[in-house]
């Protein structure tokens, strides 16, 4: 039987497929103000932290965790990004939330390192400081972690 | 593996992409679709008709905000029909790979 559309029109409507795929890709990534929140929850951790009061150290932990983990999940899966379209699981790739609290969990750990090497340089607001920073580079390093999972679920997603 | 079958329906440039994007999304808003396919409301609820009477496609209406919003979904048969078509179309330019005579 012969093909209904010779092979170069068939080739430009993969191309068109593919289009729409990338589009869709284009799409994925967290709410704004998941990183913005993470930010400001960060900081306030930072600061309490350093009024050395271990109750309030302990609870405002305890609350940060249980608000992220509960935001984590839904935000966090980079598929719904704004009100205009819900990525496929399929598409989006199943682990970005793990590599969302993976970061968070790595974070955690440099807020520390830096908040003892402040406090050894003599800082007087160690955890802050170390808190601002990492502010910092969760605000400005948030397009580079986006744009790497749209490279992988780009690379991974091919049907 | 899908098996391929050409979809006349699918198709056309325009439907063809409209899937496309529908294909690799849960759910898209009215207006996401018609900015992504640079189409009138008119134009493109049309095109969305066509593939919803063929039932590929659902038409969804939430409120949120106290706004009525217009979403579409890939029903599974279009998700069915979306992945044949795609598969005769890559099927064709095999056989024309197959056809090509090599060059050293």
């Amino acid at each position: 039987m012969d093909a209904p559309i010779t092979p170069d029109q068939a080739r430009l409507a993969l191309d068109a497929v593919e289009r729409g795929r990338l589009r869709v890709i284009d799409e994925i990534g967290l709410p704004r103000w998941y990183w913005w929140g993470l930010a400001l929850g960060w900081i306030a951790l930072g600061v309490i932290t350093d009024l050395k009061n271990p109750w309030a150290t302990g609870a405002a932990t305890l609350a940060f965790g249980a608000v992220h983990a509960s935001v984590a999940g839904r935000a966090a899966s980079g598929r719904r990004r704004t009100e205009r379209l819900s990525v496929r699981a399929e598409i989006a790739g199943r682990d970005t939330a793990r590599i969302v609290v993976g970061m968070v969990a790595a974070l955690g750990c440099l807020t520390v390192g830096l908040a003892l090497a402040a406090h050894a340089d003599g800082a007087r607001d160690p955890v802050t400081i170390a808190s601002l920073f990492i502010a910092t580079i969760i605000v400005l390093g948030r397009p580079q972690l986006i744009a790497a999972i749209r490279r992988r679920a780009a690379r991974t997603s091919g049907r | 593996m899908t098996a391929p079958k050409f979809d006349e329906l699918i198709h056309p440039t325009t439907r063809l992409t409209l899937v496309g994007l529908l294909a690799a999304a849960d759910w898209a808003d009215f207006v996401f679709l018609r900015e992504e396919l640079a189409l009138s409301d008119s134009a493109l609820s049309k095109q969305l008709s066509t593939l919803a009477d063929a039932g590929y496609v659902e038409i969804e209406r939430p409120v949120r905000d106290h706004r009525r919003r217009v979403r579409a979904r890939l029903t599974p048969a279009g998700a069915a029909a979306f992945d044949g078509h795609v598969a005769a179309l890559r099927s064709i330019v095999e056989h024309s790979e197959r056809g090509r005579p090599r060059t050293a």
